[in-house]
């Protein structure tokens, strides 16, 4: 119990701090790390959608760059015509919501390769498709829109104040989507991604649930992209970029799949990543970005976010067996519980029979 | 409050292969049936059209009167059907309770909006779930395992688990699908125990395929006897053990109190 509460504390005030951290940096930090915080929140939306149909719901998706791609073209467009800014984020997570959901009613019934294909075609088609509607979306050259500036009152720069809105949304994801995945509706992605019989038996619709994640996921990288555009303010066919896309997975994986701090951690990769390869040698990059993929993956297979719990094992592995007998004095039936101290060799033993 | 069980002329063809033929079996409120039967018999997947895994190619199957031969799987939950698999398929990677709570989907309200902005009703709704789980898991000797890693069981405790899970779903109707299989015999004997727990505390309908014969003779009101898709024989555990038809398709072969283990 008291381990219970040490924890819980100590995540609290884990939380506090970053908060603290999260609020006062852009004040005290450059125009450019600024900008680099703020793509940190972009990408985290966006990566946080992608978990939650892949990392959560075990369904693969190629094609988040292009709901990214989605969303900033209809927040420029709304910029570009003087919409309510509220509205035109509304927008960027209905209609991307929407488009996914369509994909994923005719998607969701294939599995694997097929699925990965089909999610694939989105960034292949947005591509193209916005090349052609330039009057919408400004064709190959991109368009380059300017709002949400700071206002007066606030006192702060335009880099500052663009940081705390996009901020703001990225907290409200997180919060709204942590809520999601640790209740009835998170249960039922598990069981989705684990086992579909098991999911049908305890009244899932694997279908419908994997429906409701493309949609999530699609709506959650539409708001990706109007925050994408409040900070770089230019978006062109390059933002739907397949390899957005695949780059979006590897930092799901790496940061930690099925996981909320994973996420965050995936977007700091992703973002950080090539910044400081760039730095270490720039005609490297990619090189070194690869390099530092490969190690992580190696060292930690579940991702960063496996990192405290890699180390715990590694420093005090036995600790927990070592408690187990506990168990005895809570339980006043003995038979079933009289060996979990030495659960390893009858699970073994017991499965290989089962089988 | 325990579901009748109708299932009339049920056929199951997979291609060529007729699965089932024309099986018919009425179990009355409140009793526990076995399902026997020799590998290939075609219990798991009378198992499977009752629970609507499988759709049967004809025949009916009707809960409390109600036709759900066609119904999908994922309506059975809230029609007060639970079910639990030969391989007890759970999250290794979440904790006990975690795996206990998805039982309780069926009947916990709200949608992803909901659940998203955690309204009142849902947290409520949760905390009751919780509850309920932890009194199961509880009853199961398996309190103390609550927040362990489910990949920390042994394969034994793994089923107490499953069975807990489907419990949670507040069931009318429980199919357990060879409950005891991988089980010691010390678990088996629990796991008896805990059926005729359930009995009493519980108004529930339940039907078993098995095996282990220990297991049936101690459980259950009635067996069926299934051979080659087909019914054999219908009766008490001990008219099935000797009749001659039985003992020649199946149990004359086969049957000792430890060979299931």
């Amino acid at each position: 119990m008291d381990k219970i509460f040490a924890n819980r504390w100590l995540r609290l005030a884990a939380l506090a701090v970053f908060a603290v951290l999260l609020i006062v940096a852009p004040l005290v930090s450059s125009r450019f790390i600024n900008y680099q915080l703020s793509m940190i929140a972009v990408f985290a939306v966006a990566l946080l959608g992608l978990n939650i149909v892949m990392g959560y719901t075990g369904q693969v998706s190629l094609g988040q760059s292009a709901f990214l791609g989605l969303g900033a073209y209809i927040a420029a467009y709304g910029v570009r015509n003087e919409w309510n800014l509220v509205l035109v984020l509304l927008l960027c997570a209905i209609i991307p919501a929407a488009v996914g959901m369509l994909v994923a009613l005719a998607a969701a019934r294939l599995r694997g390769l097929a699925l990965a294909m089909i999610t694939i075609a989105l960034p292949i088609i947005g591509i193209p498709l916005a090349r052609r509607f330039s009057e919408f979306t400004g064709g190959s050259q991109g368009t380059t829109v300017s709002f949400l500036g700071a206002p007066d009152w606030s006192g702060l720069a335009n880099d500052q104040w663009q940081y705390y809105v996009v901020l703001t949304i990225a907290v409200v994801a997180f919060v709204l989507a942590r809520n999601l995945v640790r209740g009835r509706v998170g249960r039922a992605f598990a069981i989705v991604k684990e086992n579909e019989s098991v999911a049908l038996a305890m009244g899932v619709s694997p279908y419908r649930y994997k429906v409701l994640a493309f949609t999530i996921s699609s709506l959650l990288g539409g708001v990706a992209g109007f925050m994408y555009l409040a900070i770089v303010q230019f978006t062109s066919p390059e933002t739907m970029n397949f390899f957005t896309s695949i780059n979006l997975v590897a930092a799901m994986v790496i940061g930690g799949s099925a996981s909320i701090v994973g996420t965050i951690l995936g977007a700091i990769y992703y973002v950080l990543v090539p910044v400081v390869a760039g730095q270490v040698n720039s005609s490297r990059t990619a090189l070194i970005s690869g390099a530092i993929l490969l190690a992580v993956l190696f060292l930690l297979p579940r991702g960063l976010v496996s990192l405290p719990r890699r180390m715990s094992l590694l420093i005090g592995g036995t600790r927990r067996r070592g408690a187990s007998p506990r168990d005895d004095q809570n339980s006043p039936d003995g038979a079933s519980t009289a060996d979990p101290g030495t659960p390893e060799t009858p699970t073994a033993h017991e499965e290989r029979q089962a089988r | 409050m325990a579901a009748e069980l109708s299932v009339r002329d049920v056929s199951l063809h997979f291609g060529g292969v007729n699965v089932l033929e024309k099986i018919s079996i009425d179990i009355t409120a409140g009793q526990v049936v076995g399902l026997v039967g020799p590998n290939g018999a075609g219990k798991t997947s009378l198992f499977n059209c009752i629970s609507g895994h499988y759709q049967p190619s004809s025949g009916s199957i009707l809960l409390d009167g109600i036709e759900t031969a066609h119904a999908p799987a994922s309506r059975m939950a809230s029609l007060g059907l639970a079910r639990t698999f030969q391989h007890p398929a759970l999250r290794l990677d979440a904790t006990v309770l975690e795996n206990v709570m998805l039982g309780a989907h069926s009947w916990l309200p709200g949608g992803p909006m909901s659940w998203s902005l955690r309204l009142p009703a849902t947290g409520r709704a949760e905390r009751e779930a919780r509850g309920e789980a932890l009194a199961l898991l509880d009853r199961a000797g398996l309190a103390w395992a609550a927040n362990v890693p489910a990949d920390e069981l042994s394969h034994g405790l793994h089923k107490g688990v499953e069975l807990c899970r489907a419990l949670l779903s507040r069931p009318r109707l429980l199919l357990l699908d060879e409950p005891a299989a991988g089980l010691s015999h010390g678990e088996v004997e629990k796991f008896i125990e805990t059926i005729r727990g359930l009995r009493i505390d519980f108004d529930l309908t339940v039907v078993i395929v098995e095996h282990h014969m220990g297991l049936i003779s101690a459980l259950t009101d009635r067996v069926v006897i299934l051979d080659h898709g087909a019914k054999l024989m219908e009766g008490t555990a001990a008219e099935a053990q000797s009749d001659p038809r039985v003992v020649e398709a199946y149990l004359g072969k086969e049957v000792t109190d430890d060979e299931s283990a």
